[in-house]
C-alpha cells in the first residue's frame, strides 16, 4: 500500500506540475496577443481559444495533484476536532460513496463525449481559426483517470490511518508563503 | 415528495455533508449526480434497448442490456457537458494568471523596501508606522489578491518594528490583519472573478464597482489609525530620530521611485487596461504576470526555484477553485431542473420583506456562513441561491456582489475562522496574544459595516465608476 | 391524464425577443395537444450553455432546443449552409424553400445523422430578415476601416470577415455586451434591432450598419432528440413538427412589428446613427464569398450542398427578382424623402 501511495503521489505530481508550466506559456501567449494587436493592428484569431484550452488543461490536470496534497477545500471546522481514526473512517466512507461514483462517471461518459468529438475532428466554435478541441475534451477523461489513481491512494491512506491511529505525513512540497513562514517561525521560537 | 421538495432536501443534505469535512468539490459532484439520477430517471428511455429486445433474445444480451439501463441515465451526459462548460469558461481563464502574478510578486522581495520607504515618508503623521503598514498592505494585497501571504509577510516585517517602537499589541496587529485582507476586495481580486462567473455579472463592471468601496474602506481604516493615534499617543508613539533617522528629501524621492512606483505602476496598468477596455481581464492578468516577473528580476529576486514554486502553487490554487465549479455547475443545474430556485423564491416572497430587510438578512446569513466556510465555497455555492431573489427586491447583482465582498472581509477577521488572525499569530512573537489580535481587529469589522451602510445610503459609491466606464447598467 | 412534460432550452438570454418567439411555439404545441404536452421552456444557460444545446439534445439532456445551425459549426462547417451561407441571390425565405422543397432537409439529415452521428431530428422555422452588418464605435466606410477590428459574428460569416482582415470571435448573444465591455471584441453584429437593443448594443456602440451580405439569410433551428420523438404518439409527433411551421408565421408577424419599432426607437431615444453598409464593403464581401466558396468546395459534401443551393437559387430567385415590383418606388411615392438607400 505504501509503495502504491508513493506511486500515485508521484504520478499526480508529475502530471500536475508538468501541465502547470502552461501558466508560463499562457502568460507569454496572451502578452503576445496584446503586443500584436496594439503594435501591428493584427490580433490573432486563436488567443481566445488557446487561453481557455490552457486554463482548462492546467486546472483539470492539476486536480489529482491537488488532491494528493490535501489542497481541495473542505468544510473542516468540525472534522478537525475529531480523532484521526474517526476522520479516516469518515473519509473512507465518503471516498466510496461520493468520490468514486462521480469520477467514474467523469471517465466513462467523458470517454463517450470526447470520442464523439474525435469522430468529427471537432474544432472550436469560438473562432474561424479552427482550433481543434477534441484533444481538449479528452482532458476530462485523463483528469478523471488521474483522480481515480490518486483516489485509490487516498483510500489506502485512510486504511493505514485506521490501523495506525494517525495520518501519515505527506512528502514535502512547495508550500504557500504563509504556511512556510509560519513553520519557520514555529521552529525559530523557543518552546 | 414533489420535485421542488426533493430539491430542498438536496440542499439540506448538502449543507449537512459540508460539515463532514470531505472535499466540497467532490461532495457537490456526488450529490449533483445522485439527485440528478433521480431527476432524469426515466424507465422508458433508460431501458429502451432492453424493452425492444425480441422474444428470442439470448439471456446474455438481455442481462447486459438490462444492466446497461442503469447507466443510461441522462445525468451523466449533463455532468460531462457541464464540466466542459467550466473548462471552456472564458471569464475563469483570468484566475490562474492573477494567481501566478500574485505568487511572483510575493517572492519579489518587494515588501521590505516598500514598507521601509513609506515608514520614513509618513514619519510626521500620527501613527506613522501604522499608516505605512496599512498602505503597504493595501498596495501589496491589491497585487496579490490572496490573504495569507500579505498578512504573514507584513507580520514578519512590520509587526516587529512597530513593537520595537512600543506600539500597542492590539493596535499593531489589527492594522496588519485588516490591511492584509483588503486584497480580496480591491481589484484585481480573484474573489470578484469567481463572483462574476457564478452570477453572470460583467467582471469589468464588478471591478469598476469595487474600486470606490475599496478606497472608502482604506480611507476609513486610515482615518481610524490617525485619529486613535492622536487621541491616545501611547498606542502609537512617534518614532525618535535614533529609532528612525530622517532622510534627505532627494534620497527619499529616489526611495519612493524605486520601491513604491514600480508596483504602483504595475497595478494601475493592469487595472487601467481592464477599465478602459484596452485589454481583457485575462490579457491584463498576463501582462501583470509578465510585469511581476520583470519586477522580480529588477529586484534580483527571480530564481528558477521561485518561478517553479509560483507555477506549482498556481496549479494547486487554480485547481482548488475551479474544481469547485465543476461540482457546483452540475449541482445547481440539477437543483434548478428540480425547481429548487422556484420554491425558495416563493418562500422568500411569502415572507413579505422590504428590500432593506432582505439585504440585512442575506448579509447576515453570508456573514454567518463565513465562520465555518471559505470565501470560495460561499461564493460558488451559496451566493447563487440568493441571486435569483435579487430581482424580487430590485437589488442590482452588481451592488450585491460588492456588499458580499465587503462582508467577507469580516470572515477573515472574526473568530472562529479568523484566518488573518491565525496567520498573524502563527508568525508573531509569542508576547502577542491571540486575544490581543482579536481585540485589535474588532474595530475594523465595525468599519466594514460602516462602509456597507455608506454604500447603501450612497449607492453611487458602487455605481459611479461602472457608469462612467461602461454606461448605464442593464 | 398527466401531461407529458418536455424540456426545451433555447440559445437565447431570457430577455431576448427570441424567447417570445419560442414561447409562441410552446403555446401552439400546448393548445394543439389539448394539454397532453407541456413544454418547460428555458433560456440559455438554464441547463446547458447556448452553444451546447445540440450536444445536449443528442444526448437527451434536453428534449428540444431552439437555436441556429451555426452554433454547432465547430462539428462541421457545413452546418452553416443550413443557417447562413453563401449569398447566391436568395433571401431567407428562398433558402427556407430550399430546405423543405429543394433537397436541403435530406442533406441536413445526411450531415447530422450519418456523418456526425447525432441522435436528432432537425427542422427550420422562421426565415429571418437579412442581418445588419452590426455595431461599431466609429464609422466604417471602407475595407481599410475594418482591418484589425475584433468582431463578433457566427458561422461562415466568421470565416468571411476573417478573410477580410477582421479578427473574429463567435459568442452567444447573451455574452456580446459583456465581451465588448471586457475588450474581447470591439465591434459586433447579432441579428436584428429588437434583440440587439434588448441586450444593450446601443450602450456600447452608436453606429448601426444595415444591409449586408454576411448573413443575408438564416432561419431558426428546432432540434428534437430522436428517441424522444420516436417514442411519441404519431399525432403528438405531428403537432411538434407542424407547430414549427405555424410558429414561423406567428414569429414573422411579431418580428415585423417589433424589429421595425425598435429600429425607430434606437434612432430617436438612444442616439444611434443608422447607416447602410458601404458599396465598397459590400463588394468586398461578395469577393470574399467567392474565395470562401472555392475553399469550401474542395470538400465533396460542401460542394454537393452548394451545388444544390446554387441550382435552387438560380431558378427560384430568378422568378422572385424578376417578379418583384420595385417596392422602394411605391414607398417613396407615399412617404417621400424618408428612405436613404
Ligand atoms: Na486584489
Ligand atoms: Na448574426
Amino acid at each position: 500500500m505504501l509503495s502504491y501511495i508513493r506511486f500515485a503521489d508521484h504520478t499526480s505530481a508529475f502530471f500536475g506540475k508538468t501541465f502547470g508550466w502552461l501558466i508560463v506559456l499562457m502568460t507569454f501567449g496572451m502578452s503576445y496577443e496584446v503586443l500584436v494587436r496594439y503594435v501591428f493592428n493584427a490580433p490573432t484569431p486563436w488567443a481566445l481559444d488557446v487561453s481557455f484550452i490552457m486554463y482548462g488543461t492546467l486546472f483539470m490536470m492539476g486536480g489529482a495533484y491537488t488532491l494528493s496534497r490535501g489542497g481541495h477545500v473542505r468544510g473542516d471546522f468540525i472534522y478537525r476536532t475529531w480523532k484521526q481514526r474517526t476522520q479516516a473512517w469518515m473519509d473512507l466512507t465518503l471516498y466510496i460513496l461520493f468520490f468514486f461514483p462521480g469520477i467514474m462517471a467523469l471517465v466513462v461518459t467523458g470517454f463517450k463525449y470526447s470520442s464523439r468529438s474525435w469522430g468529427y475532428s471537432e474544432v472550436s466554435v469560438n473562432s474561424p481559426a479552427g482550433i481543434p478541441i477534441y484533444q481538449f475534451k479528452t482532458v476530462i477523461v485523463v483528469a478523471g483517470i488521474l483522480l481515480l489513481i490518486q483516489g485509490l491512494a487516498q483510500v489506502f491512506r485512510c486504511i493505514i490511518c485506521i490501523r495506525q491511529g494517525y495520518w501519515m505525513e505527506a512528502e514535502d512540497d512547495v508550500e504557500e508563503t504563509e504556511e512556510l513562514l509560519m513553520k519557520q517561525a514555529a521552529q525559530n521560537q523557543p518552546k | 415528495m414533489t420535485d421542488p421538495q426533493i430539491a430542498l432536501a438536496m440542499l439540506g443534505i448538502f449543507i449537512a455533508c459540508v460539515f463532514l469535512g470531505f472535499p466540497i468539490a467532490f461532495t457537490l459532484m456526488a450529490l449533483g449526480i445522485g439527485f440528478g439520477y433521480y431527476a432524469y430517471y426515466d424507465e422508458g428511455r433508460m431501458w429502451r434497448a432492453f424493452n425492444r429486445l425480441g422474444e428470442d433474445a439470448g439471456w446474455w444480451d438481455s442481462a447486459t442490456l438490462w444492466f446497461d439501463g442503469y447507466f443510461n441515465n441522462r445525468i451523466f451526459d449533463l455532468f460531462v457537458n457541464q464540466t466542459y462548460t467550466v473548462i471552456s469558461n472564458e471569464v475563469l481563464t483570468a484566475i490562474p494568471l492573477f494567481l501566478f502574478m500574485g505568487y511572483i510578486v510575493e517572492r519579489a522581495n518587494i515588501v521590505d523596501k516598500l514598507f521601509g520607504t513609506l515608514a520614513v515618508a509618513t514619519r510626521n503623521v500620527p501613527g506613522s508606522m501604522g499608516v505605512a503598514a496599512l498602505i503597504t498592505c493595501a498596495l501589496f494585497a491589491t497585487a496579490t489578491g490572496i490573504v495569507g501571504a500579505v498578512v504573514t509577510l507584513m507580520g514578519l516585517l512590520a509587526l516587529p518594528q512597530m513593537l520595537k517602537m512600543r506600539y500597542d499589541h492590539s493596535f499593531a496587529a489589527g492594522i496588519i490583519c485588516a490591511g492584509g485582507t483588503l486584497g480580496i476586495l480591491i481589484p484585481p481580486s480573484i474573489m470578484l472573478i469567481v463572483y462574476a462567473a457564478s452570477s453572470g455579472v460583467s467582471i469589468v463592471r464588478l471591478y469598476a464597482a469595487a474600486i470606490l468601496p475599496g478606497f472608502t474602506l482604506v480611507g476609513l481604516y486610515l482615518i481610524y489609525i490617525v485619529v486613535r493615534s492622536m487621541l491616545n499617543p501611547k498606542l502609537a508613539p512617534k518614532p525618535t530620530y535614533e529609532e528612525l533617522p530622517a532622510v534627505p528629501f532627494g534620497k527619499m524621492m529616489w526611495m519612493l521611485v524605486t520601491s513604491f512606483l514600480p508596483l504602483a505602476i504595475l497595478i494601475f496598468s493592469v487595472l487601467g487596461s481592464i477599465l478602459f477596455g484596452l485589454a481583457t481581464p485575462t490579457e491584463a492578468a498576463s501582462i501583470g504576470a509578465l510585469g511581476g516577473m520583470v519586477l522580480a528580476v529588477a529586484y534580483r529576486a527571480m530564481t528558477f526555484q521561485r518561478l517553479r514554486e509560483s507555477v506549482y502553487l498556481t496549479v494547486r490554487t487554480t485547481a482548488m477553485v475551479c474544481w469547485l465549479f465543476v461540482g457546483s455547475y452540475t449541482f445547481s443545474a440539477v437543483f434548478s431542473y428540480l425547481g429548487g430556485e422556484q420554491v425558495i423564491g416563493d418562500f422568500v416572497k411569502s415572507l413579505d420583506m422590504t428590500p432593506i430587510q432582505f439585504l440585512i438578512l442575506a448579509q447576515l446569513i453570508i456573514f454567518l456562513l463565513g465562520w465555518p466556510l471559505e470565501w470560495s465555497e460561499i461564493i460558488i455555492i451559496f451566493v447563487p441561491i440568493f441571486l435569483p431573489l435579487l430581482p424580487l427586491f430590485g437589488v442590482d447583482p452588481l451592488f450585491f456582489g460588492v456588499l458580499v465582498a465587503l462582508n467577507l472581509q469580516t470572515s477573515f477577521l472574526t473568530p472562529p475562522m479568523a484566518m488573518s488572525a491565525y496567520y498573524l499569530k502563527g508568525i508573531a512573537p509569542p508576547e502577542v496574544k491571540l486575544m490581543e489580535i482579536f481585540k485589535g481587529v474588532l474595530p475594523y469589522c465595525g468599519m466594514v459595516v460602516l462602509c456597507m451602510i455608506l454604500m447603501y445610503q450612497f449607492p453611487q459609491i458602487v455605481f459611479a465608476l461602472p457608469e462612467v466606464f461602461y454606461g448605464p447598467s442593464r | 391524464q398527466e401531461p407529458l412534460v418536455v424540456k426545451m432550452q433555447t440559445s437565447w438570454p431570457a430577455s431576448d425577443i427570441w424567447m417570445d418567439f419560442a414561447r409562441q411555439y410552446v403555446e401552439r404545441v400546448e393548445a394543439m395537444s389539448g394539454g397532453r404536452l407541456k413544454i418547460d421552456l428555458l433560456p440559455a444557460g438554464a441547463i446547458v450553455g447556448a452553444f451546447q444545446v445540440m450536444d445536449a439534445v443528442s444526448d437527451g439532456v434536453l428534449d428540444i432546443c431552439h437555436s441556429v445551425p451555426v452554433y454547432w459549426y465547430g462539428k462541421s462547417k457545413a452546418a452553416s449552409f443550413f443557417g447562413t451561407g453563401p449569398v447566391f441571390g436568395g433571401s431567407a425565405t428562398t433558402m427556407l424553400g430550399w430546405f423543405y422543397q429543394g433537397g436541403g432537409k435530406e442533406l441536413y439529415e445526411e450531415l447530422t445523422q450519418q456523418t456526425l452521428g447525432l441522435n436528432v431530428y432537425g427542422m427550420l422555422g422562421m426565415p429571418m430578415p437579412a442581418q445588419p452588418f452590426g455595431w461599431f464605435k466609429n464609422e466604417v466606410n471602407s475595407v481599410a476601416d475594418l482591418q484589425g477590428l475584433k468582431y463578433r459574428t457566427v458561422g461562415l460569416a466568421a470565416d468571411l470577415l476573417q478573410s477580410m482582415g477582421m479578427s473574429v470571435a463567435q459568442l452567444p448573444g447573451g455574452e456580446i455586451v459583456p465581451a465588448m465591455e471586457r475588450g474581447v471584441i470591439d465591434a459586433f453584429e447579432f441579428n436584428n434591432p429588437s434583440s440587439d437593443s434588448r441586450f444593450g448594443a446601443q450602450d456600447v456602440a452608436k453606429n448601426y450598419y444595415l444591409s449586408s451580405y454576411h448573413q443575408a439569410s438564416e432561419a431558426f433551428e428546432f432540434v428534437f432528440n430522436k428517441d424522444f420523438m420516436d417514442d411519441l404518439d404519431p399525432d403528438l409527433q405531428a403537432i411538434l413538427r407542424h407547430a414549427v411551421e405555424a410558429s414561423a408565421t406567428a414569429n414573422l408577424a411579431l418580428a415585423m412589428k417589433e424589429y421595425s419599432a425598435d429600429l425607430q426607437k434606437l434612432q430617436t431615444d438612444s442616439g444611434v446613427t443608422v447607416h447602410r453598409t458601404s458599396k465598397e464593403i459590400l463588394a468586398a464581401q461578395l469577393a470574399a464569398w467567392d474565395g470562401l466558396i472555392t475553399d469550401l468546395g474542395t470538400d465533396p459534401f460542401n460542394a454537393k450542398v452548394m451545388e444544390s443551393q446554387r441550382a435552387w437559387v438560380s431558378q427560384v430567385a430568378y422568378y422572385e427578382l424578376m417578379n418583384a415590383p420595385d417596392l422602394g418606388l411605391a414607398y417613396e411615392h407615399y412617404f417621400p424623402g424618408k428612405l436613404k438607400l
